[in-house]
């Protein structure tokens, strides 16, 4: 007996992730604190120890709402980057 | 046209089999499923117009395109007629508009559910119960329809547990939300029409948390009934706190509504008088989260002031629902989210 599966298509992404820069040494980093808990002291950590680690640039950027899209600003300077770091949850 | 819809082949239509094997790939929603045949698809589809394969939304986290039919194929599940189709279609068109945040609803920790409350002349046709019990058990139209826009989130919108939906604890309500407003028994008219929606059938959907009980027996003016009904919405662990754009959704029985109406007070009135008595002290609020979007007056509150819990009275709305008793229920939101009213059929 046939039935239908209940999906449907999948539409176009409206971005797609971008390759991954083989090495990181001189590039910029751009970190996204999304303001959850604990976020900047993490990711904060995570730039130090990268910017030590590669000589990249690191910049942490600051989004003041973790469930709202980010506004056109915080993308505008995420994109200034050659490499963008997010994902803090609770 | 979107690409049709993919099909498998069971063994049987008994619920329990579809349950199965839709379960061994990650579908359904832990109960038995009607079987959704071409020939009950294209049965479920009679209840609505228009091309059945044109897309109408796409809906996240999954990107998933929500066809007339992907939306069929989730009403047969569930237990839907034909007639329940154009207010799932108006739903889910509602689900996408930007200010629900759809996204952030399906994807947050919290248990949010969308309320879907259908309004005016569709509700009387498709059979939804407004008055006695009516956020259920037992009326076919509020239950099936409700759990197929919950099959339509979880299989179209990808908002699995664990894979589109970070839930910490779920919830009830997301099985099954739906409700019927007591037209026949509002004073004040139908909800959507106070909301500038004057066609009519329409729907809302309010991305909320399940309700909670707001009990008056003693009371025969408004002010102390409403005074329990802010009480209900002065909690310091609702979603609202932090976020003070949130709405509440009080949805009054039509005794208290009745007991409000007769003292000459208007829906403006209760959501005013609400505004004025459900406050908590500000210094509370602020030394219980530090992660806050407030209107920047409230920030500006001394700690020892009076906070409203929401930044407007127009976020509180009132809704007629219910049968003889004399028990409302306050609906906190998820907070980063906005009710929507639609039409239906337009």
């Amino acid at each position: 007996m046939k039935i239908y599966a209940p999906e449907g298509a999948v539409g176009p992404p409206a971005a797609c992730l971008a390759p991954s820069a083989p090495v990181l040494a001189g590039k910029r980093i751009g970190i996204l604190d999304n303001s959850k808990p604990n976020a900047g002291l993490l990711l904060g950590r995570v730039a130090e120890r990268l910017a030590a680690r590669t000589g990249a640039t690191v910049e942490i950027v600051e989004r003041k709402n973790a469930a709202l899209p980010a506004p056109d600003d915080v993308l505008a300077r995420l994109a200034e980057a050659e490499v963008v770091l997010t994902g803090s949850a609770d | 046209m979107a690409d049709p819809l993919e099909t498998l082949e069971v063994t049987s239509d008994d619920p329990d089999a579809v349950r199965d094997a839709y379960a061994a790939r990650g579908w359904g929603d832990g109960l038995p499923l009607v079987a959704p045949t071409p020939q009950r698809v294209d049965a479920m589809l009679t209840g609505c117009e228009g091309d059945p394969d044109e897309p109408i939304a796409t809906l996240p986290p999954r990107s998933g395109v929500a066809t007339r039919r992907a939306i069929a194929v989730n009403a047969v599940l569930a237990g839907c007629r034909p007639e329940h189709m154009p207010v799932l279609v108006a739903a889910v068109w509602a689900l996408t508009r930007p200010e629900v945040n759809l996204r952030g609803v399906n994807a947050t920790t919290h248990p949010v559910a969308p309320l879907l409350i259908v309004h005016g002349e569709i509700a009387r046709s498709g059979g939804y119960n407004a008055g006695l019990g009516a956020f259920g058990p037992g009326n076919a139209a509020n239950a099936a329809t409700g759990r197929a826009l919950r099959l339509i989130l979880l299989h179209v919108a990808g908002a699995g547990p664990g894979s589109g939906d970070a839930s910490t604890q779920g919830g009830p309500a997301k099985y099954t939300y739906c409700v019927a407003e007591n037209l026949g028994e509002s004073p004040w008219g139908g909800y959507a029409a106070s909301v500038g929606v004057t066609a009519p059938s329409a729907v809302t959907v309010h991305c909320g948390e399940a309700p909670h009980n707001v009990h008056d027996m003693e009371s025969a003016g408004p002010a102390p009934i409403l005074d329990k009904v802010a009480s209900a919405m002065a909690s310091l662990g609702s979603n609202n706190m932090p976020v003070s754009s949130g709405e509440f959704f009080v949805m009054l029985c039509p005794e208290h509504a009745a007991a409000c109406a007769a003292a000459g007070w208007t829906r403006s009135h209760v959501a005013s008088y609400l505004h004025e008595r459900a406050r908590m002290r500000t210094g509370d609020l602020r030394d219980a989260f530090a992660l806050r979007a407030w209107a920047p007056w409230q920030e500006a509150l001394d700690n020892d002031e009076p906070m409203p819990v929401t930044e407007h009275p127009g976020n509180i709305r009132i809704v007629v629902v219910g049968g003889p008793g004399k028990h409302s229920s306050v609906i906190p939101s998820w907070g980063m989210t906005r009710s929507a009213t639609v039409p239906v059929g337009d």
